[in-house]
């Protein structure tokens, strides 16, 4: 007949209160789950954003860790290219460039790309850099705004500057052709894009044939893993890791905020059982005399203890409900917080609103839930009849 | 023996962090050989000292490995004898850092000079935003708690209603009672300040053992300070007294006879 | 066969101060449609007796046997069983759920007996009929009166048919106008061939009963 649970709304200030510190409880696990489960999940989608799955750096590095370049691009692409198991290979090179804006010089950050094998820019208007476009430019939304040019504009930069002098070096004049979102910038970064070899020949780098990295997408049903590994033990002068590599390596950087994650869900879940298991004994103390009753016209014990934690659960999966439409908002917020961290790329996030996650969280709460049912249940149950009737007499 | 000496004392000198000596067994005197990309042959170069590096928190996720050379070494390794990456700048006693950094501005073309307090605001961003995060999530708990406590408070004094209502029906005036919960209320308020303020000193101790254990490193990353005690110690006293006071006065407003179950 | 038999039976307590004795070797058998009274001073035994026979608490020494079946060979599935489906009863302090309306307050033994909810609730409705507040059917217990309270607990007691309802001071709380409102009832009970044992102060009450059973520090008197 349900009146366990019922019995919730003979208090109504008590159980709105418990409701509430059980809503802020699960909005704080929800959150934590998130970014337990967000942090490497948002990562390994970044990394998979334009489906290349392995990245080859200099040995010892990651991705635009380093300054630190690879020689020899062309013969490890063809390498690459070679291999069955392999779609696309492309290669990237980062450096510095110089504009000149007035009496002041801006400083870019450029990326030499091959636009029939790249995955690190997405065009988002004009067009894009074409085979043998060796004035073509890119840039990203803070780059044209800083340069105060838009796709058909030219540009000059020069590839270093001289004190000395004043003046500038291996300066070249491009064309901007089109708008640009880098997937890998973070906010308001200032980044151009021109060809690989024309980046290679400004910044000196053209006769070693030097890049930052190399991108490289796999067939359908190849294993990034093993082709990233036969790769490493072939060239061990550089590192070739797949997605998962990558991702196993940012989560010894994050170890901190997953740790957070777990301490602060494991303190939800303590809260919530604290606080479930207070109300129902005190609940079921103040009820006594009715639980005893039933037990005399022949309620079994049984029942007893499933109206009990019917209550605790009922009270829990309504205090989740509200928390999860809090976790969402509060996530929101600390993810505000955290996106703002210096270097990060803009489309990160730390907290992903999934459904396996809230799945999760609400799944631990029901369980948190019934165990804290499980005391108060039992001393319900358990409590002597004769003797507690004698004592509601008196 | 005397040739080998007479070459290892031309050798440029290197001086490697003591993780990286443990890690790879070397020593003062030993040779390695150093190279600016994984791809060159290189140089060889004499270990000329262990040292420590001082902790560094934007280093210490890092993991890297740090050594020393004497500049030109440095410069001649990565192939770019007059390049280097910054000039720091030693003042006469007197002058602004501020003020010498606008005039070399005014001057320069291809750097820009900024005072070491920037540098190090600029560089401290990370941890501000990391200070931002935990204050954000301390004051989801302070929310959370302050319910609790409300509603813990509300429950343990909603216990006494028939206590209540017997002092009531025997003359006990309601400041009376109201005054009893409201000292109850402060010092179980005031004993869970103190055991939260001993709980925080060894959770503290222990993240500091654990990171410091994990990161190699002797920074502190849990710092409890006489401030961060008193403002923990005062907040709760407060949640603690004003929850209890709300629990208390809804207790002693209520009519004896409906305390009593009978209203 | 009696409907209830309490052959010799003792209860002691143990409290702080010593033992007390609350029945000393009672000895009491009830047989099919009587109606007993069971009257004493506080602190006689009177309820401590009821319990017994109620199978709510067990002797110190001595058996109870409830149609036959002894309640010391039960275990305390079986035996809270045999009160749900053979007893009804009915106490001073009523006890209803405050979350359940008067309708099902008196269904809540027969749902816990398997009673298909159709049935449970056509007889609901007819045992607050037989008890007069068939128009409280879905009122709650904050709703009614301390009457109209035990006319519901009466209501429930009998939901299952029980061969023996047992009413611990059923009157205490009431006044002896609402009082008289149940004596009537227990007498309707009665002339209907309920079983009934009653505790009771009310000499009103027991005077309706066929037998009174007078209690003295935990003795039967007669």
């Amino acid at each position: 007949m349900g009146w366990g649970p019922r019995s919730l709304a003979r208090h109504p200030l008590r159980t709105a209160l418990s409701l509430a510190g059980i809503a802020v409880a699960a909005a704080m696990l929800l959150d934590m789950v998130m970014l337990s489960g967000g942090l490497e999940r948002s990562f390994a989608d970044l990394m998979l954003t334009r489906g290349f799955q392995i990245r080859v750096t200099p040995a010892g590095t990651l991705p635009f860790d380093a300054d630190a370049t690879i020689a020899g691009a062309g013969g490890l692409r063809d390498t690459l290219r070679a291999d069955p198991r392999v779609a696309v290979a492309g290669a990237v090179l980062g450096a510095s460039l110089h504009a000149r804006r007035g009496d002041s010089v801006v400083t870019l950050f450029a990326y030499g790309v091959e636009p029939e094998a790249q995955g690190i820019y997405q065009l988002e208007s004009g067009r894009d850099l074409a085979p043998g476009d060796s004035a073509g430019l890119l840039l990203s939304q803070p780059a044209a705004a800083i340069l105060h040019a838009r796709p058909g504009d030219q540009v000059t930069l020069a590839a270093s500057l001289d004190p000395g002098t004043a003046g500038a070096r291996a300066e070249r004049t491009f064309v901007v052709r089109g708008m640009v979102r880098w997937l890998y910038d973070y906010r308001g970064q200032r980044s151009i894009g021109l060809p690989l070899a024309t980046l290679q020949a400004m910044t000196g780098r053209a006769a070693e044939d030097r890049v930052s990295l190399l991108m490289v997408k796999v067939r359908p049903g190849a294993d990034a893993g093993l082709v990233a590994r036969s790769f490493r033990e072939r060239h061990p002068r550089v590192a070739a890791n797949s997605v998962a590599d990558l991702v196993a390596a940012f989560r010894v950087r994050m170890l901190y905020f997953r740790q957070l994650a777990w301490i602060l869900g494991t303190v939800s879940l303590l809260v919530t059982i604290l606080l479930v298991t207070t109300l129902l004994t005190i609940t079921v103390n103040e009820r006594l005399g009715e639980i005893v009753t039933l037990r005399a016209i022949g309620v079994s014990r049984a029942h007893v203890v499933r109206q009990v934690m019917a209550e605790g659960l009922a009270l829990t999966l309504l205090g989740a409900l509200l928390g999860a439409a809090l976790g969402l908002v509060t996530a929101r917020y600390l993810d505000a917080i955290l996106t703002s961290f210096p270097g990060l790329p803009a489309a990160f996030s730390f907290f992903v609103p999934r459904p396996d996650a809230i799945a999760l969280a609400g799944a631990a709460l029901l369980v948190t839930g019934t165990l804290a049912g499980i005391y108060p249940a039992w001393r319900a149950a358990g409590a002597p009849i004769a003797a507690t009737l004698r004592a509601e007499a008196t | 023996m005397l040739l080998a000496l007479l070459v290892a004392a031309q050798l440029p000198r290197v001086a490697i962090e003591r993780r990286l000596a443990a890690e790879a067994a070397l020593r003062v005197g030993d040779t390695v050989a150093l190279a600016s990309t994984a791809d060159s042959a290189g140089t060889r170069a004499v270990v000329g000292a262990v040292f420590e590096p001082p902790a560094d928190p934007a280093a210490v996720l890092r993991r890297e490995y740090r050594v020393r050379l004497h500049l030109p070494d440095l410069a001649g390794l990565l192939g770019e004898p007059d390049r280097v990456d910054r000039f720091g700048v030693a003042l006469r006693p007197g002058v602004s850092p501020d003020s010498a950094a606008s005039r070399l501005n005014a001057l320069a073309f291809g750097f820009r000079a900024y005072p070491s307090k920037a540098i190090a605001a600029e560089s401290s961003r990370t941890f501000l935003v990391v200070s931002r995060f935990h204050r954000a999530i301390a004051v989801i708990s302070i929310v959370a708690s302050a319910v609790f406590l409300l509603c813990i408070m509300l429950l343990k004094v909603e216990e006494r209603r028939a206590d209540a209502a017997v002092m009531r029906f025997v003359g006990v005036r309601r400041r009376t009672i109201f005054g009893a919960l409201l000292l109850e209320a402060a010092l179980v308020a005031l004993l869970g300040s103190l055991l939260g303020t001993g709980i925080a000193f060894g959770a503290g101790a222990l993240t500091n053992l654990y990171y410091q254990r994990l990161f190699e490193t002797r920074l502190v990353f849990s710092l409890i300070t006489p401030s961060i005690v008193a403002f923990s110690v005062a907040l709760s006293l407060a949640l603690g007294l004003a929850a209890g006071a709300l629990a208390a006065a809804r207790l002693t407003r209520t009519r004896p006879m409906v305390l009593w179950g009978r209203g | 066969m009696s409907v209830v038999l309490a052959d010799g039976v003792t209860r002691d307590y143990r409290m702080s101060g010593g033992v007390v004795h609350a029945l000393r070797g009672v000895t009491l058998a009830v047989e099919p449609g009587e109606y007993v009274a069971i009257a004493g001073p506080s602190g006689s035994g009177k309820s401590t007796l009821l319990q017994l026979l109620g199978g709510i608490d067990a002797p110190t020494s001595g058996h109870v046997e409830i149609e036959g079946t002894r309640l010391d060979a039960l275990g305390d599935r079986a035996l809270t069983r045999l009160r749900l489906l053979r007893l009804g009863f009915i106490f001073q302090r009523f006890h209803l759920l405050p979350v359940l309306t008067a309708l099902e307050n008196v269904e809540l033994p027969m749902a816990e007996a398997g009673t298909p909810r159709g049935e449970r609730r056509e007889r609901a409705r007819a045992l607050l009929d037989y008890v007069g507040l068939l128009e409280r059917a879905s009122h709650r217990p904050v709703e009614l009166s301390g009457g109209e309270m035990q006319r519901v607990a009466i209501a429930r007691a009998l939901a299952n048919r029980p061969a023996l309802v047992l009413a611990d001071e059923p009157t205490g709380e009431l006044d002896a106008a609402t009082g008289a409102g149940i004596l009537a009832l227990f007498r309707r009970l009665s002339a209907d061939g309920t079983t009934l044992v009653v505790v009771t102060h009310d000499e009103r009450l027991a005077a309706e009963a066929g037998r009174v059973v007078h209690m003295l520090d935990g003795r039967l008197r007669d």
